[in-house]
């Protein structure tokens, strides 16, 4: 028991639950966007998905890191340009949409995976990069805090910049007003000239690039290859992250941390012989029962009931 | 309501040709040969690779090349036939809650905690012909239901968005199912996680032996037909409809709308609880999954395609698995991923559930009804 308990509190616990928390975190940033302006983005897990891909193929063929982020970029901008036309253009559900570009890219990646390198399960006969980790020079000298603080993944680092940074433009900026208003009333947004179209569109742009940040991080931070449906799940845990962290931004981290957390700890809980289903589907059990309280509480303050 | 139906027909119809076009797009890529030959002959041999692969994409599920003849593909038929059966039945699950305008995603872990708990079953529950399936799919449905009534009642009750939590259920279904298998009912002989075979009576009754052409089919078939009825013949289903199409009217016209919400999930997760268990009853005779099949994830595609009514769910569920085992065989004899499906899929559903695609089409459906109607109200005075 003793021993699970060090291996818990240890440092490379905390690092393997920051390196799980990463994509899921930045994936969910993009779902409080994309829900606070009235779409949901459930094609999250596509676009990471496809965009991981992208990544490794384009730094396997061209060895360049900046080249490969910017196309990972370009295919979230895309997937997301595409379920905004259908969703806002040609009143397709937005859910239905999403489902379809899920679909797409979990076949779509695969068809193109063997067309590129002629192999169906994964890309690692293809020599593709890493994107570095980061020591911060002065503060990986302290001694307890530079353990926590440096070394971790580049995108790591972006994606704590990005919690501010999203917290601020959703409640500081005139965009993320906009955003906040055309999602909590279309009608009324519209009555005083905010083009609901073109703020919905913004955000699911927005939307679309953090989910590819989560996606090359998948393929392009500790590991060089791209696998088939290699996200298994996360943009799936990411909107379930958003639901527990509700509209802010700093709730939505906390969110990302608890299932990020959490399946770091299955994997130390193996040792105890805690089954791995039992740990594994303990974040979703959490969310569930967060879903429902929120609910809950929400029906009881409002005492009207909903139809 | 005729022209406008002709209408959805036609779009997709031209939704499937679009995907259909795009496929064979698709199959000229992949089969487009490498090396130093002019652009004009690799293109002519591309396209003559292309046109083979195609005909087999699309023939191959009925009929096979044999001694220069076309004959009927029993084993084609049979596989397409069979593999329709799930993804009927969870498309039928689907179109029931669609209807209500619930985004209940869960059938993916109602049917597979479903068979995995209905496998205990079709173990251990006494041999005893025709009864012992019987009580397996009526387990397997019982565990569905109740699976469903969880992101249902959370819904109808308290308004807690059934996509999420359904889709989070999915997870918590796939682990425990695995862990039942794992834990209780594992074969330990075999060389991977399967379970125990299942008692001989407990299998479904077969049509055809040497391919295990199973009876799953005609429970779905009858399913179909009964979801159908109780849809449109019933004052229940009348009801469902209704709040499909404005809650608010529902409501204020009496209607018990949580409650309905509430039966809706029960009932959809009952049919889709069977999916997983009328396969493995029929086909495998174990349980063989690691993973999801999938299949929750297919009745959405077959629900949008039958526009959500269960009579026309038979025949997308049909379509979607011809094109499958089309796809699959052709993987078999060319080096096309049978993947490329997919890439299909996504554009039929896309296409087909953009409300705005073709619109032009059907504003002049509508125009043309309302010009019928007025000439029959006038009785033909009205040319123009």
């Amino acid at each position: 028991m003793n021993s699970v308990l060090s291996s818990i509190l240890s440092w490379d616990f905390i690092a393997s639950g920051i390196r799980v928390t990463t994509p899921i975190l930045l994936a969910a940033l993009g779902a409080l966007i994309a829900e606070l302006a009235g779409t949901p983005n459930i094609a999250l897990e596509g676009t990471m998905l496809f965009s991981a891909f992208v990544g490794v193929i384009i730094s396997g063929f061209t060895q360049s890191l900046w080249l490969s982020v910017l196309g990972a970029l370009l295919t979230g901008i895309i997937m997301s340009s595409i379920l905004a036309y259908f969703s806002l253009k040609l009143k397709t559900d937005i859910i239905m949409a999403a489902i379809a570009l899920n679909i797409f890219a979990s076949g779509g990646t695969i068809y193109a995976l063997y067309l590129l390198t002629g192999d169906k399960g994964s890309s690692a006969s293809l020599k593709s990069l890493v994107l570095p980790n980061v020591d911060i020079p002065i503060l990986k000298d302290i001694p307890i805090l530079g353990n926590i603080l440096s070394g971790h993944h580049i995108l790591t680092y972006v994606a704590i910049i990005l919690v501010f940074l999203v917290q601020y433009m959703l409640y500081r900026t005139p965009l993320g007003l906009r955003i906040r208003s055309v999602g909590e009333s279309p009608d009324a947004a519209r009555s005083v000239g905010i083009s609901v179209f073109k703020t919905q569109y913004i955000a699911l742009i927005m939307s679309g690039m953090l989910a590819s940040l989560g996606g090359i991080f998948l393929s392009m931070g500790y590991v060089s290859w791209f696998a088939r449906d290699m996200t298994s799940g996360r943009g799936f845990i990411a909107l379930a992250a958003q639901a527990l962290g509700g509209t802010s931004a700093y709730g939505v981290a906390l969110g990302s941390l608890l299932f990020g957390f959490s399946e770091a700890l299955s994997f130390s809980l193996q040792f105890l012989n805690i089954p791995y289903e039992v740990t594994q589907s303990m974040p979703f059990i959490i969310t569930v029962g967060a879903l429902a309280f929120y609910a809950w509480n929400k029906a009881k303050n409002k005492k009207n009931r909903d139809i | 309501m005729k022209s406008t139906k002709r209408y959805e027909v036609y779009r997709t119809a031209i939704a499937i040709g679009i995907a259909l076009l795009l496929g064979y797009v698709l199959i000229l890529i992949t089969v487009f040969p490498k090396g130093d030959m002019a652009f004009f002959d690799k293109l002519k041999s591309a396209i003559k690779d292309a046109n083979d692969a195609f005909r087999t994409f699309l023939i191959s599920p009925i009929l096979k090349h044999r001694r220069g003849h076309w004959v009927f593909n029993l084993r084609g038929f049979i596989q397409w036939i069979n593999e329709s059966v799930p993804i009927m039945i969870t498309g039928l699950a689907v179109s029931l809650i669609f209807t209500a305008k619930h985004f209940n995603i869960g059938a993916e872990g109602q049917l597979f905690l479903g068979a995995a708990i209905a496998t205990g079953a079709a173990i251990y529950f006494p041999s005893i012909p025709i009864i012992t399936p019987i009580v397996v799919i009526l387990i397997a449905s019982l565990v569905g239901a109740g699976w469903s009534a969880i992101p249902g009642y959370l819904k109808s009750k308290w308004n807690a968005s059934e996509v999420v939590t359904s889709l989070m259920l999915n997870y918590v279904a796939l682990y425990m199912g695995l862990f039942i298998i794992k834990t209780f009912l594992r074969d330990p002989n075999a060389g991977q996680l399967v379970s125990l075979k299942f008692s001989d009576s407990a299998t479904l009754f077969l049509l055809n032996t040497r391919y295990r052409w199973h009876s799953g089919i005609l429970i779905a078939l009858g399913m179909s037909f009964a979801l159908w009825f109780v849809m449109k013949k019933t004052t229940w289903g009348y009801k469902v409809r209704l709040i499909g199409n404005n809650k608010h009217f529902a409501y204020h016209s009496g209607i018990n709308t949580q409650k309905t919400f509430f039966q809706v999930h029960l009932l959809s997760g009952a049919i889709a609880g069977t999916a997983g268990i009328i396969e493995l009853l029929g086909y495998y005779g174990r349980f063989v999954w690691l993973y999801s099949p999938g299949y929750g994830w297919d009745g959405i595609i077959i629900a949008t395609l039958a526009r959500n009514n269960p009579i026309y769910v038979p025949i997308a569920a049909l379509f979607l698995s011809y094109i499958r085992v089309g796809a699959k065989t052709m993987g078999r004899y060319t080096n096309i991923p049978p993947e490329m499906v997919s890439i299909l899929q996504a554009t039929i559903i896309l296409l087909v559930t953009a409300e705005a695609f073709l619109s032009q089409m059907r504003q002049k459906a509508i125009e043309k009804e309302a010009r019928s109607t007025e000439e029959a109200i006038a009785g033909g005075d009205i040319n123009e």
